[in-house]
C-alpha cells in the first residue's frame, strides 16, 4: 500500500508543481505592466500638456466666436403659435446672448407639418449640407405629426397603426441622425421630446406618447453627443398656460419653457 | 531527508483528514452546481413567462448585444482602451454564435473557476488549516515530539520535511479541488466548455483598471491560470499555518487563530481605501484570482505583482521565524 502511494504522490506533486509554476508565471506575465507601455504613456503625458494648451487656445477662440445654432423639423421647431414669432430657437438664442454674452447666429430650416420621413428626405437631398456642416448645435423637433394623425378607433386597430408609425419613426430618426453625423460628426445634437396636448380629451394616447418618448430617448442614447429635451413633464400641469389658441402648439410662454430647458441642459 | 518527508506525508494521509476534506468538497460542489443549474432553469422559465410564452432564444439576444457593441465600438469618440475591450467582447460573442453555444449556459469550465474564486478567501485556507494546523502542535500535545527529537536528525530538518510534505499535500489538494469541481459540475451541466474563449489580462494604469491589453484565451488555459494562482495563495496559507502550528501547542487553537485572522482580515478590507497599512496584510492580498477576472475595485498601488510580493514576504518571514522558534524551543514534555 505504502509502496504504491508514495511514488504516486511524489510524481503527482512534482508534475503539478511544474504545471502550477508555469501557469503562475504566465498569469503574472499576462497582467504585468509593460514597461515600454508606461514609457510611451509618459511620453504621451509629456506631450499632452502642450496639446492641452493648444486646445485651450482653440477653445478660447471658439468662446469669443459666434455659435451657430440650427433648428430642423416640424412646426414646433418653426415656432407656430408663438405670439412673438420667435419660437424656441430665437428664445434660446436670446437666453444665450443675455446670460452668457455669447454671440449667436441661428438658422431655422424647419418646415411646419413635417413628419419624420420628410425630414429624412430633406437631409438625403443634401440641400442644407452647408448649414449642417457649419452648425455647432442642431436642435431637432420631429415626431409630433407622426403621432398626431393616429385616430383612436378601437384598441386593436389603434395599437396596430401606432406600432407601424413608431417603427417608421424610429428608422427615420436613426437614419436622419446618421445623415447629420456624416456631415458633422462633432456637432451637439438635441431633440425636443413630445408633450401631450390631448391629456384631457384622449387619455388613451398618453401611454403611446410616453412610449414614443422613451424610444426617442433610447435612440438619443446611442449617439455620442446628443441630448433629449424633456417637455412632457413641463407641460403636463400647465396646458392652459402654455398652449396657444389651437390647443396644439405652444404659445410664447410654452416656447420660453422649452428654450429655458434647452439652455439649462445644453450649456456647457 | 527523503524518508523523513515520506514519513510526514504518510502521517498526514493516515489521519484520514484527506478523506474528510474530499467528502466535504464533494458535498459542496454538488450543492453549488445543483443550485446553479436550478437557478439557470428558473431564470429561463421566468424569461419565457415574461416574454409571453415565446421560447428562450439566446441567439437573438446575443445578436442584439453584438449589434449594440458594434455600434459602440464604431463610435469614434470612445477611449481606446474601452474600444479594445469592446472588440474582445465582440470576438468572444462571435465565437459563441459561430459555434452555436449559448453563452450563459453553466459549464464545468466556468464552475471550477467560480468555485476557486469563491473559495480562495475562506474555504480553501480553512481546508489547508485542517490539514496543517496540527502538523507540529499535535506532536507536542500527543507528546510524540520527544521521540521525534531524540533521533539523530537536526531539528530544522524535521521542520523542513514537515513543510515539504505539507506543500506536496497542498499541491495535490488544489488538484483535487480542480478535478472534483470540474467532474461534479459536469455531472450536473453535461457541458465541458473548455474551448470557449474568455477575456482576461486587465492592467492597472495610473490607479485605474485598464482594458487596453485584454486578451482572449481558452477556458482550459484560464482554468490552469486561476488554479496556479490559487496554488500560490495556498502555499502561502500553508506556510502561515505552519508558523501558527509551531507557536501554539494544540491544533484547536491553531485553527482558531488562523480563522480569526482570515475573517478579521476580511473586515479590514473595509478600511482599505483610507488606511494605507491594510494593503500589507496577507488577507487583503490573498484573492489573487480577481486580478485575472478584472472584477475588483482598483486600489492605488495594488496589482498582481504587489500582492504576490506581499504574500511571498509574509510566507518567507513567517517560515524563517518558525524555523528559529522551532530550533530554540524548550521541549519539556
Amino acid at each position: 500500500m505504502k509502496k504504491i502511494i508514495w511514488p504516486l504522490i511524489i510524481l503527482m506533486s512534482i508534475s503539478l508543481t511544474i504545471i502550477f509554476t508555469i501557469g503562475f508565471i504566465t498569469s503574472v506575465d499576462i497582467s504585468k505592466d509593460d514597461k515600454t507601455d508606461s514609457l510611451k504613456k509618459n511620453q504621451e503625458q509629456e506631450k499632452t500638456p502642450i496639446l492641452n494648451e493648444e486646445l485651450e487656445e482653440k477653445e478660447n477662440i471658439k468662446l469669443t466666436d459666434t455659435k451657430r445654432i440650427l433648428a430642423l423639423g416640424d412646426s414646433l421647431a418653426f415656432g407656430i403659435g408663438d405670439e412673438g414669432n420667435l419660437g424656441f430657437l430665437k428664445r434660446y438664442e436670446g437666453l444665450l446672448k443675455k446670460e452668457k454674452n455669447q454671440e449667436v447666429e441661428s438658422i431655422n430650416l424647419s418646415i411646419p407639418g413635417y413628419k419624420s420621413d420628410q425630414l429624412l428626405q430633406l437631409l438625403i437631398s443634401q440641400e442644407n449640407n452647408e448649414e449642417i456642416k457649419a452648425a455647432d448645435i442642431i436642435i431637432i423637433s420631429i415626431g409630433g405629426n407622426d403621432i398626431k394623425n393616429i385616430e383612436y378607433t378601437d384598441e386593436i386597430s389603434t395599437e396596430i397603426v401606432y406600432r407601424e408609425a413608431l417603427k417608421k419613426y424610429k428608422v427615420n430618426l436613426e437614419s436622419s441622425i446618421k445623415e447629420i453625423r456624416k456631415l458633422n460628426p462633432n456637432t451637439q445634437l438635441a431633440i425636443v421630446g413630445l408633450y401631450d396636448p390631448y391629456k384631457k380629451e384622449e387619455p388613451e394616447k398618453t401611454r403611446f406618447l410616453l412610449e414614443w418618448n422613451f424610444e426617442t430617448r433610447l435612440i438619443v442614447n446611442n449617439d455620442f453627443k446628443m441630448v433629449y429635451i424633456p417637455t412632457y413633464e413641463k407641460f403636463e400641469y400647465h396646458l392652459k398656460e402654455y398652449l396657444s389658441e389651437d390647443n396644439f402648439h405652444p404659445n410664447g410662454q410654452g416656447y420660453q419653457i422649452i428654450a429655458e430647458e434647452l439652455f439649462a441642459i445644453l450649456y456647457q | 531527508m527523503g524518508s523523513l518527508i515520506q514519513n510526514e506525508v504518510i502521517k498526514i494521509l493516515l489521519k484520514k483528514k484527506m478523506i474528510l476534506i474530499i467528502m466535504f468538497l464533494l458535498i459542496f460542489t454538488s450543492l453549488f452546481s445543483y443550485g446553479q443549474q436550478y437557478s439557470y432553469n428558473k431564470n429561463i422559465e421566468r424569461f419565457e413567462s415574461l416574454s409571453g410564452g415565446t421560447e428562450f432564444n439566446w441567439r437573438s439576444l446575443t445578436e442584439q448585444r453584438l449589434n449594440d457593441l458594434d455600434k459602440r465600438a464604431n463610435n469614434q469618440f470612445i477611449p481606446e482602451d474601452v474600444r479594445a475591450s469592446l472588440e474582445r467582447e465582440i470576438e468572444q460573442l462571435n465565437y459563441f454564435i459561430d459555434n452555436d453555444i449559448n453563452p450563459i449556459t453553466p459549464t464545468a469550465a466556468k464552475f471550477n473557476v467560480d468555485f476557486a474564486q469563491q473559495g480562495i478567501t475562506l474555504l480553501f485556507p480553512l481546508l489547508i488549516a485542517i490539514l496543517a494546523a496540527d502538523l507540529v502542535s499535535s506532536e507536542f500535545s500527543s507528546k510524540t515530539i520527544k521521540i521525534l527529537l531524540t533521533r539523530a536528525v537536526p531539528r530544522w530538518k524535521i521542520l523542513l520535511s514537515k513543510f515539504i510534505a505539507l506543500i506536496m499535500i497542498t499541491t495535490i489538494l488544489i488538484f483535487i479541488i480542480g478535478t472534483l469541481s470540474t467532474l461534479v459540475s459536469y455531472g450536473f451541466f453535461r457541458e465541458w466548455g473548455f474551448n470557449e474563449p474568455v477575456i482576461t489580462g486587465f492592467k492597472l494604469n495610473g490607479g485605474k483598471l485598464s482594458s487596453e491589453s485584454v486578451v482572449l484565451i481558452s477556458r482550459l488555459k484560464y482554468t490552469v491560470l486561476i488554479y496556479s494562482l490559487l496554488w500560490f495563495a495556498s502555499i502561502v496559507i500553508a506556510s502561515i499555518t505552519l508558523f501558527i502550528s509551531v507557536i501554539v501547542d494544540n491544533s484547536a487553537s491553531a485553527i482558531g487563530i488562523l480563522m480569526a485572522s482570515l475573517i478579521g482580515g476580511q473586515f479590514l478590507q473595509f478600511f482599505l481605501s483610507d488606511w494605507e497599512i491594510v494593503k500589507y496584510f496577507f488577507v487583503t492580498n490573498i484573492d489573487l484570482t480577481r486580478y485575472l477576472t478584472g472584477s475588483f475595485q482598483p486600489i492605488e498601488g495594488m496589482s498582481l505583482n504587489f500582492s504576490i510580493l506581499i504574500l511571498a514576504l509574509w510566507a518567507l518571514i513567517l517560515l524563517i521565524t518558525s524555523f528559529v522558534i522551532f530550533n530554540r524551543k524548550d521541549v519539556l514534555v
